[in-house]
């Protein structure tokens, strides 16, 4: 029976996991389908959580395996998340290497479904590679595989290699510094 | 001029330039905490609430459970 800190608990949660499965599955509508669900389902499973562990990591893949039985197909048809992102378009751009959002989330939507999830648990959602490991039922190496993969598409998809810097010294650097 | 030592611990995927991995950290985590605080919706604190009292309820049953 869950103890009355396990519902707070589960409050201090629900931010992260609508954004997780928003981001799974592409929709807000659907996202709010999952998050109601995995509530229900982790409120009558709390004697199955390891105290201990983490519980944003048991919650995602209690979702996660909601999505993937009941939700999948179902996601490819509904994308509504356009209009939540269309309200903050804009990053604080104090950075040498600013990164255009709308242009990061198009790329996002390039990525394989597998390595998009990797990319936000870990770079994002602040879970361990063991974690994330957990959580999406596969080893550590295919984590870190997943994570470099999906890093590089990006910085294709971005043409960060070219943004970086200037192609003037990068040419410069490749040449050792003797061209002109 | 590629040195072949530099990879990423992954299997065989060069590792990308570190400014280009960390231009991509940050607009992960800008794009995710926009979802993080978009709007919730009331239903799933009001959720939490009725399984709560539903508890309460089916557990204690009599008035000292607030004691």
């Amino acid at each position: 029976m869950p103890s009355a800190s396990f519902k707070d608990e589960l409050l201090a949660e629900i931010r992260n996991l609508r954004a997780f499965a928003i981001s799974l599955s592409g929709s807000v509508s659907l996202a709010d389908d999952l998050v109601q669900e995995s509530l229900l389902r982790a409120w009558s499973n709390s004697e199955k959580f390891q105290p201990g562990t983490s519980l944003r990591a048991w919650l995602f893949t209690i979702l996660r395996n909601i999505y993937y039985s009941n939700y999948r197909k179902r996601a490819r048809e509904v994308q509504d998340s356009d209009g939540l992102y269309a309200r903050r378009l804009t990053v604080p751009g104090d950075q040498e290497s600013h990164l255009d959002l709308e242009d990061f989330r198009h790329a996002l939507t390039k990525l394989p479904a597998e390595q998009r999830e990797v990319l936000t648990l870990i770079g994002a959602s602040g879970l361990s590679y063991e974690e994330a490991a957990v959580v999406c039922q596969v080893g550590i190496g295919t984590i870190k595989s997943r994570l470099s993969r999906a890093r590089a598409k990006l910085v294709e998809l971005l043409e960060l290699d070219d943004a970086s810097d200037s192609p003037v010294e990068r040419k410069v650097r490749r040449a050792g510094a003797l061209l002109d | 001029m590629d040195n072949p030592t530099k990879k990423s611990d992954a299997l065989d995927i060069a590792a990308p330039d570190p400014k280009a991995v960390e231009a991509i950290g940050r607009a992960l985590e800008a794009h995710y905490a926009s979802l993080v605080q978009a709007p919730l919706p009331d239903k799933f604190v009001e959720l939490l609430a009725r399984l709560e009292r539903d508890r309460a309820s089916r557990t204690q049953g009599s008035e000292d459970a607030f004691g």
